[in-house]
């Protein structure tokens, strides 16, 4: 607790010193981050990569008559802080006036316990960490005869301190700590390799549940042996969870207002209507015990809440951050959200998952019949546009018919338009899942109807 | 310039083996940017950012263990080097002579900036995003929004490693991406252009930033005109310039002697043999002028190099580090890359490209009777392990009757890299280069990839509607 009371005694100590360097008329916001963590990967039973990280620094926003201007140092070395202070009160002369650029006030923070830290990440010593790596990957090659071998396995753990503070009276700090594992296991039968995943995620190293993450990348790897490709064809898709929080991705970043207010969603105008199918709740809960994005408060100061975005397919409110949302004059959602101390606060989804339904992945295959599961998207970055909506991806997955999956597919590609997605989705599983990849993204097995899938043959 | 002195780095490294290993590093770097954003015909974003960093390694056997700190500090330095030093386990290692003087290499100055970042006036750069965003406005008025980011980086590094070396590099580089959405009728299209130099502002004088404007909202408002992309296998032209990036992302990363080691690469066990028509001859070389991947020294202190991939057709060689160059018995190709001090150095690719055949571009599309022009690539993704592929068309024609047609839209390429290569038919004359961040094992590291206009035979065309 020392430690933490420590850096917001930095931030609260430069915001006043930034004050009387650069002048009554230039408000302030210091966030500083210290991080530290520790990335074991392994390959081959022996211990490939491991990397001790030490980060610290900190990030400058000022603002003057409406202009922003932005500097970051690393380290806390008042010489370099003070740089980094002049430094963004300069950068705020050479832009562009806004109105809506603000800081936020004083709120009270929440004070219940997040679930958000955990000292085990921090005293469980690293050759434990090593050894859980290692574990992961030897459970996951004495799976199948057929896994001859993992691409990588992976632990990864970070605790981090963020504390904020700014010229109007905002102060405040947080401890959190993460940590993940992965594998990627390739499966060879017949000159033909396949590559599995699958993943854990927790605040503490022990919660990991390494038996079932070697049982799921295992048997995905191995389900897509003897895949070929298949005539192109209108289809019922049933998106596999990982699938899904992927399509959410994309999904978070049309929801952002900035987006929205830029002209760069195919949700802008859409407030109020239905743009999903009933099936469709899509929560974004910043307090979310356990979260991987949980925190009090978010990236420039405003308290983290827990709201419906869509609500049984009808859009109830974008992502704001003061920005955002002075220029659509609503309320902040506390979505303000930057990488590091490298960035100003932009918006960003915090714990963003589509709502659990009914039935298994299981059931779901079943009710379909007739239809391709979809394992794994390749080109989610290129395919899946957020600002047309446009939808096209390749894809490996199952041929399902008569309700069970069969045939494993490669070189098939999935198109569409984002909306026609979310307006064709049918059911919802309850095997909600988050991503531990780009935020903290959660969804379950869902099924869209109508989706032309192309291949060849 | 010097970043750190041999002395200290010479107790550092003693540290860092004091355990045992192979061989053991250290990587200093000192970090200035500036960054610019427009959008909305406003600068709302004007960044500016100092970085410090150092980072140590120690490798043994196949094992790579790091440790990276803010603090340049002996103390922090030597604290590093112990946290890197503990992950050596027991075991034999390679005798490391120590207590020979760590020797400079010379700097190199190859890549001469003409108008230096720090001499060209904030308010100079402020209006080249105002004149890319203008020029891109005035392209059409369905033109609804542009995005404009400037950037410029100095680098200065310094690597001091157990082979008795001290090798510094400075990079300036400065890049300018224009990103622009032209809409009709409710449908969106988007358009980019993204110059880059490893050198100065003088960029602009050869690539001024309204060319870049212009054909960022060209490129959208003639999207707007495009009929959904047709389904199926077809013959693929795919232009000079940004279709480079489907060899680099295709092909170029299974060339990487980390993947090959892992044998998560379709080219394991294929040197000197055929992987390719004859007509594909493919390099990476960092020495290009100026060129945005280019440096002197990469980030392990190995110089620059041109490095023959594919030459008639036959795998000559791979891209390596200095860990894969030593455990693979073969001479380092300076691919040793990484983002920043908090990341490993790995085998990347710098600029990679097709060398220019003899055929013109009006020729390829003439012998074509039914296929895909792709004039513009968006990114994609590739299976290493099995070659496949896919990769959007930003910008995308029919050629019909040895003509270029219609334009379309919503196309992705799927294929399979080294099928690909085999299919190759036709190489045109006209090499020319993109700019681009790599991404691998999270880390993004500055690249070209180039390619003059080539022919593949056949490619499944992922799109939305009927071949017609």
């Amino acid at each position: 607790m020392e430690e933490r009371r420590g850096l917001l005694d930095l931030a609260e100590e430069w915001v006043e010193r930034g004050r009387s360097l650069t002048g009554p008329d230039v408000d302030l916001e210091i966030y500083v981050q210290e991080s530290r963590g520790l990335t074991v990967k392994v390959y081959g039973r022996q211990v490939e990569g491991l990397r001790y990280s030490r980060s610290r620094g900190v990030g400058v926003r000022a603002l003057k008559e409406d202009r922003l201007g932005y500097s970051y140092c690393t380290g806390f070395h008042p010489r370099d802080v003070e740089r980094a202070v002049r430094e963004a009160a300069e950068n705020a002369r050479f832009s562009a006036p806004d109105e809506h650029n603000l800081l936020p006030g004083p709120t009270d923070y929440a004070q219940e316990d997040l679930g958000i830290y955990h000292p085990e990440t921090e005293d469980m010593p690293s050759e434990d960490k090593v050894d859980l790596a290692l574990r992961l990957e030897g459970l996951t090659i004495a799976k199948d005869p057929r896994i001859r071998r993992v691409e990588t396995a992976v632990y990864a753990d970070a605790v981090s301190e963020v504390a904020l503070a700014n010229t109007l009276g905002v102060s405040g700090s947080y401890r959190s700590s993460d940590c993940h594992c992965y594998v990627f296991p390739i499966a060879e039968e017949g000159g033909e390799s396949q590559t599995g995943f699958s993943f854990d995620l927790g605040v503490r190293p022990s919660e990991l549940d390494l038996e079932r993450v070697a049982e799921e990348a295992a048997e995905r790897a191995l389900c897509l042996l003897g895949s070929r490709s298949m005539p192109s064809k209108r289809m019922t898709l049933v998106l596999d969870s990982f699938v899904a929080s992927e399509f959410l991705g994309m999904l978070a970043a049309a929801l952002s207002a900035e987006a929205v207010l830029k002209g760069r969603s195919f949700l802008a105008g859409k407030l109020g209507e239905e743009v999903a199918s009933p099936q469709v709740t899509v929560i974004d809960d910043g307090l979310l015990v356990g979260g991987s994005a949980t925190a009090p408060f978010d990236d420039e100061g405003v308290p983290c809440r827990r709201k419906e975005v869509i609500d049984r397919g009808v859009l109830l409110s974008y992502l704001h951050n003061m920005y955002t949302a002075s220029r659509s004059g609503t309320v902040s959602t506390g979505n303000a959200s930057r990488s590091s101390f490298r960035e100003r606060p932009r918006v960003g989804a915090s714990n963003l998952f589509l709502q659990p339904g009914k039935g298994t992945r299981e059931d779901l295959i079943r009710s379909v019949g007739e239809g391709v599961l979809v394992l794994q998207v390749v080109g989610a970055h290129a395919g899946a546009n957020p600002v047309t909506g446009e939808i096209s991806l390749g894809a490996l997955g199952l041929r399902i018919r008569n309700g069970e999956v069969e045939q494993p597919l490669r070189e098939i590609t999935l198109a569409g338009k984002a909306l026609d997605f979310l307006r064709n989705t049918v059911a919802v599983g309850e095997d909600l899942r988050f991503l531990p990849f780009e935020g903290s993204l959660g969804a379950p097995t869902v099924v869209v109807e109508g989706v032309m899938v192309s291949g060849r043959g | 310039m010097t970043v750190i002195d041999e002395d200290l780095a010479g107790r550092v490294l003693k540290s860092a083996l004091a355990k045992g290993g192979d061989f053991a590093d250290l990587f200093v770097e000192r970090r200035r940017v500036y960054n610019l954003r427009l959008e909305e015909g406003k600068v709302e974003e004007n960044t500016s950012g100092w970085e410090a960093g150092a980072g140590v390694r120690v490798i043994r056997g196949e094992a790579v263990a790091y440790a990276y700190t803010n603090d340049l500090s002996e103390a922090a330095l030597e604290e590093t080097a112990r946290a890197a030093a503990s992950a050596a386990r027991a075991g034999t290692s390679a005798p490391v002579d120590l207590e020979k003087p760590l020797c400079r290499l010379p700097v190199l100055d190859r890549h001469p900036v003409d108008v230096d970042i720090e001499d060209f006036p904030r308010e100079e750069k402020i209006a080249l995003l105002h004149r890319a965003d203008q020029a891109a406005r005035e392209a059409g008025r369905e033109v609804i929004q542009v995005v404009v980011v400037l950037g410029d980086a100095r680098q200065e590094i310094t690597v001091a490693n157990s082979l008795g070396e001290v090798v510094s590099d400075n990079r300036v580089r400065v890049r300018l991406v224009v990103q622009a959405v032209a809409a009709r009728d409710g449908e969106i299209q988007t358009g980019h252009e993204s110059p880059g130099i490893l050198g100065g502002y003088e960029l602009f004088q050869e690539f001024p930033p309204e060319r870049a404007g212009r054909e960022a909202a060209l490129q959208a408002l003639t999207m707007l005109e495009a009929r959904p992309a047709p389904t199926g296998p077809m013959t693929v032209v795919i232009a000079n310039g940004t279709g480079g990036v489907l060899f680099h992302e295709a092909c170029g990363h299974g060339l990487e002697a980390d993947a090959v080691y892992k044998r998560a690469s379709v080219f394991a066990g294929k040197l000197g043999e055929r992987v390719a028509s004859d007509l594909v001859y493919a390099y990476d070389d960092a020495t290009l002028t100026k060129r945005w991947g280019s440096f002197c020294y990469d980030d392990e202190g190995v110089e620059a190099s041109r490095t023959p991939l594919i030459e008639e057709g036959i795998l000559r060689n791979f891209i390596n580090d200095r860990k894969r160059a030593m455990r693979d018995g073969v001479a380092p190709t300076g691919n040793g890359r990484r983002q920043s001090y908090r990341f490993i150095p790995i085998p990347r690719m710098t600029n990679t490209y097709i060398q220019a055949g003899t055929a013109s571009r009006e020729d390829i599309i003439s012998d074509t009777r039914l296929g895909l022009y792709a004039r513009k690539l968006g990114g994609g993704e590739v299976n290493p392990v099995t070659g496949d592929f896919i990769f959007a068309v930003t910008e995308g024609y029919m050629i019909r009757g040895g003509r270029l047609a219609e334009p379309v839209k919503g196309a992705t390429l799927i294929g399979n890299g080294p099928r690909v290569l085999l299919d190759i038919d036709a190489v045109a004359d006209d090499l020319d280069f993109d700019t681009g961040m790599c991404g691998k094992d999270g880390q993004a590291v500055p690249v070209c990839t180039g390619q003059p206009t080539l022919r593949v035979r056949e490619l499944v065309v992922g799109g939305i509607a009927e071949v017609s």
